[in-house]
């Protein structure tokens, strides 16, 4: 009799476990008559509560929890922090060098240090956002279009601020006419586009990852989704690379630095 | 032939449904074929010149994140068509 390999039992086991846990869940579900809520409600967020007119919503809700552990790690993070580092250390010096690597290789500026806070900020919060969905009781706050919109116009703001830092307010608005005044129209409309399409790419593509999630869930839980929400991992770090690659690279072009 | 007595509220969901259907296709396969032109033409380039590599990656990572964000357009009016639709309470009354 061969032996059985250590992995394959393994294997074998997690699946014997995910469809005990789905033909448990269809039978809880059969018993007590669950309705499943719509697509449309599953996505759209709940308000909590209200102050005066403004409603809170869930999305805003867990933006708080985010920002509160996200600055609390931080804080210990960096009290922490040896010499010799251990795993954790090395995994965020590795992530400090990555970003410092996106701003250099797009960023035609001498030192990173001038932009790596708003970056770094940007990268860690929307990889965060796009990943909290992942949690159980927490809904991640970029399907919502408000979100991708206040991160978009983040970096509409900062573009002209970095240019005009960088190169002088004179020079900076030079740029918009640089080889005829005719471009000026054309320069004002992208600028305007391109916050629109930042915004909405972020916002579809995690969107839809999770519309395609709550479309399986209903169809059958715990068997379908799974495969679905690893690769919504690897969707939402690839977002938030982009998202910061193009936040870097109209940066970029407003600073475009010094010929010398 | 009396136009008030028909179910627009089924018409309404069929056509949309309809529209909905076909449009996600028509707008997901021109990007998609943009974004193997991209992707084939980087693999070349970075075939032909390895240490390029960096470089080439990054543009063509730009370019399909710029590709992909017209596929997002489509799903977003898609979405807005099926689940939001501004033209309902115009067409049906409320």
């Amino acid at each position: 009799m061969k032996k059985i390999n250590k992995k394959t039992l393994t294997l074998g086991l997690v699946i014997i476990a995910v469809i005990a846990m789905a033909v448990i869940s269809f039978e809880i579900r059969s018993r007590i008559g669950f309705e499943p809520t719509p697509v449309s409600e599953e996505i759209a967020p709940q308000t909590v509560f209200t102050v005066g007119t403004v409603e809170v919503t869930t999305t805003v809700v867990n933006t708080w929890i985010m920002i509160v552990v996200l600055g609390f790690a931080s804080y210990w993070l960096g009290k922490s922090f040896k010499v010799r580092p251990n795993m954790l250390q090395n995994a965020i010096e590795w992530l400090k060098e990555a970003i410092e690597g996106i701003i250099s290789q797009n960023i035609d500026w001498q030192n990173t240090a001038l932009f790596f806070p708003l970056i770094a900020t940007l990268a860690i919060f929307i990889g965060v956002a796009n990943l909290l969905g992942l949690l159980p009781g927490l809904r991640s706050p970029t399907p919502d279009i408000n979100t991708p919109l206040a991160m978009a116009l983040i970096v509409f703001v900062s573009v002209p601020y970095f240019g005009i830092k960088t190169r002088g307010l004179g020079r900076y608005l030079k740029h918009y006419v640089e080889p005829i005044f005719l471009m000026l129209p054309i320069e004002v409309a992208s600028e305007i586009a391109r916050t629109f399409s930042l915004s909405f790419r972020l916002f579809g593509n995690i969107m839809g990852e999770e519309i395609i999630i709550a479309i399986l869930f209903l169809i059958s839980p715990f068997i379908l989704p799974v495969p679905m929400m690893l690769f919504s991992i690897f969707t939402g770090v690839l977002q938030a690379y982009i998202f910061t690659l193009l936040a870097c690279v109209y940066i970029g072009g407003a600073v475009k630095a010094h010929q010398s | 032939m009396d136009w008030s007595t028909l179910p627009w509220d089924k018409i309404f969901v069929i056509v949309t449904v309809l529209v909905a259907g076909p449009g996600i296709i028509a707008g997901i396969a021109v990007p998609a074929i943009g974004q193997a032109i991209v992707a084939l033409s980087g693999l070349k380039a970075i075939s032909r010149q390895p240490e390029a590599g960096d470089r080439i990656n990054s543009i063509v990572l730009l370019s399909l994140a710029m590709l992909e964000s017209l596929a997002i357009y489509v799903l977003a009016v898609m979405l807005i068509l099926v689940f939001a639709n501004p033209m309902r309470s115009f067409i049906l009354g409320n």
